[in-house]
């Protein structure tokens, strides 16, 4: 999916007047002319600057016939599309859910349905999740010590 | 040559070349894989090289970067998909030569003038960072303001086909890198609050979620696209690399010096110095007809180019803490994160580092020689690994990397925020590798240019006053009058389609 220019620009402008209307609340240090402001002031006036050009652009590129928004080729495609959804949605959950559910049964799912859903034949698939979650648990949490979240496992591990 | 001594020693510890040769089958797999690049091989090392020294941390990327950017070759000639963007400027021709039955001869030609052009750009980097080290060290805030104001014109300048995509992507990287403390009076900006973002974007997983997420994004949606490798038999490749040494050695030179000066330039990297140095042998070469049928010239040019570029892009790092390439980017994330403060006094204070970095540099283009021959009598079994099996689990690996970074769900959450926006970045024509400077450079950039308004007080002259900073200041103003005028003499509105480079 690809949005015209002058989506993109609008949505620079207004981040961007955001940001300077942030800065307005930022303290001045008293015999200081050039306070913590001064940069991100810089900067947003810049990309308003940008983001203005990329409307106009965009806006030149729509009388000429182009759409507001294009949908890329593979977006067309609804597995492919359908692929696209599901790896977002499995990051959400594993950032919603890993504290709770911790990192063992969430990786396990993580892997058996993006490989399923792939095409990989279901025991390769089975057996590529077990393998693949206890090498990066065994590497991460016993060799590197990174306290990865147990979760439901807590009382085991 | 002391610090020479250590340094040594430093490497020659078995556990050092234990992480070297690991980190060098990692990259020589990574740069083989098409869709995984020499960049991603560097963010996914991160997480795990964080946890060592300094030496055989920075030993892993240098490594795994040369191999990963030889090994892009491989299904470059065998399957007519680059390994990395490094190679895909001779791509067609290298692929030609396969059909045309020198697939050997291709092969060898692609690992030798790798090497050599590997061993130019540390040559160079040699020679030229200690010298340039000692000029900077007696910079002021001045210098420093226009030298990183200069690295980061240089990335808009060369990334980006639409110059106004590259400037909107680099002031978004400056602009996200405001959030946190600031870096001249200490006072939280758009942090709302939270306690994570006090210490500002976390780079790490920030890094992996814009070049290995989004890229995992892109090719998980296109996983059953393996590709058909060619069917001949690989046999012995060294044999005529010689005689195509004798006949193009000057191509060979030509080429490594022009991948060390992109390499060197702020945010162009190995991709573009192949791009570049192809064009250019092309252009100047008395059978440029033969081009695209299958031509072993510009592959010589663009081969060597592409490793040599990976040594000149230290050259600044390593002086300015300026990165010359996406993975120098990373590699001066990391060096902050372990305390050392890349710039010129690292060169009087730790040279021993520096010196460990030019023989990591030597040997992993030594270790190049036999472990790319072995990639290359392996590469067919090594294209078959299923893409379907590689992608999740290489995504599993970044979500638990990012997490190590920061030991909390926070890292994990940095790289999809940052992983969705470098998506969406691509898909609409703005280069990632500008904001990525920003991100590296902006608190740099931030930092001497508040030092220097507090000590001009307002009279700009001073930022020209001394005879470095003005050169500096010139040429960083004449490029963006070229880059405005360009715009200004109108280029026809577009719907920001990015053409390849050059």
């Amino acid at each position: 999916m690809r949005a015209n220019d002058a989506i993109a620009g609008l949505v620079l402008v207004i981040l961007s007047i955001v940001m300077i209307a942030l800065t307005a609340s930022f303290p001045d240090f008293p015999g200081q002319k050039y306070g913590p402001s001064l940069f991100p002031r810089i900067l947003g006036a810049g990309l308003i600057v940008c983001g203005g050009i990329l409307m106009w652009n965009g806006l030149a590129a729509r009388r000429g016939g182009a759409p507001w928004i294009e949908i890329a080729p593979w977006a067309k495609e609804p597995r492919r599309l359908a692929t696209f959804v599901l790896v977002l949605v499995l990051l959400l959950l594993y950032i919603f859910a890993a504290e709770t559910v911790g990192f063992i049964p969430l990786a396990l799912l993580f892997l058996v349905t993006l490989f399923v859903w792939l095409g990989v034949r279901p025991w390769i698939a089975a057996a590529t999740a077990i393998a693949g979650t206890f090498t990066i648990y065994w590497f991460f949490a016993t060799l590197l010590r990174v306290p990865l979240p147990r979760g439901w496992l807590n009382s085991i591990l | 040559m002391d610090a020479l001594l250590t340094a040594s020693r430093l490497i020659l510890d078995p556990y050092v070349l234990w992480v070297i040769t690991a980190s060098a089958a990692f990259g020589m797999f990574v740069g083989a894989m098409p869709g995984l690049t020499a960049t991603m091989a560097t963010a996914l090392l991160v997480p795990v090289t964080f946890f060592m020294d300094p030496v055989p941390a920075l030993g892993a990327i240098v490594t795994a970067t040369a191999m990963a950017i030889f090994a892009g070759d491989i299904p470059a000639a065998l399957l007519r998909i680059p390994g990395t963007p490094a190679s895909a400027a001779y791509t067609d021709e290298s692929y030609a030569m396969s059909k045309k039955g020198q697939l050997d001869l291709n092969l060898g030609v692609n690992l030798v003038f790798s090497v050599l052009g590997g061993f130019v750009g540390v040559a160079i980097l040699i020679v030229c960072a200690p010298a340039l080290a000692e000029v900077a060290i007696n910079f002021s805030s001045f210098e420093y303001f226009w030298l990183a104001l200069l690295g980061l014109t240089c990335a808009v300048f060369m990334t980006s086909d639409v110059p106004l995509k590259g400037i909107t992507s680099l002031l978004f990287g400056l602009a996200i890198n405001c959030i946190g403390i600031d870096p001249a009076a200490g006072y939280p900006r758009f942090t709302f609050g939270s306690v994570e973002l006090l210490q500002g974007i976390s780079f790490i997983p920030a890094m992996i979620g814009m070049f290995a997420l989004s890229e995992l994004l892109r090719g998980m949606v296109h996983a059953d696209a393996q590709g058909a490798v060619i069917a001949q038999k690989i046999g012995n490749i060294f044999s005529g690399v010689f005689g195509v040494f004798k006949r193009y050695w000057f191509n060979f030179l030509r080429g490594s010096a022009i991948g060390v000066l992109i390499g060197a330039l702020p945010g162009a990297g190995a991709d573009i110095a192949a791009w570049i140095s192809f064009a250019v042998s092309k252009r100047f070469s008395k059978e440029p007809e033969k081009f695209g049928t299958g031509h072993i010239e510009g592959i010589v040019d663009a081969t060597s180019a592409n490793n040599s570029a990976l040594g000149g892009a230290w050259i600044p790092a390593l002086v300015f803490g300026i990165p010359g390439d996406s993975i120098t980017a990373i590699v001066i994330g990391v060096l902050y994160m372990k305390g050392m403060n890349p710039g010129p006094t690292v060169f009087l204070q730790n040279p021993q580092f520096i010196y460990a970095v030019f023989i990591i540099f030597i040997l992993a283009n030594i270790l190049m020689l036999p472990l790319g021959w072995i990639a290359i009598k392996g590469g067919k079994q090594l294209l078959r690994v299923p893409r379907n099996v590689l992608l999740p689990v290489i995504l599993m690996f970044c979500l638990v990397g990012s997490y190590a970074m920061t030991n909390s769900i926070y890292g994990v959450i940095m790289m999809v925020v940052m992983g969705l926006i470098g998506w969406l970045m691509e898909e609409h024509g703005f280069p990632i590798a500008p904001a990525i400077l920003g991100l590296v450079l902006g608190e740099m950039l931030e930092q001497n240019f508040m030092t220097s308004m507090i000590k001009a007080d307002g009279a700009f002259i001073m930022f020209f006053e001394r005879p470095i900073a003005a050169t500096l200041g010139v040429m960083t103003l004449l490029i963006w009058g070229t880059m405005l005028w360009r715009g200004i003499r109108g280029r026809p509105a577009t719907l920001g389609e990015a053409a390849p480079a050059p």
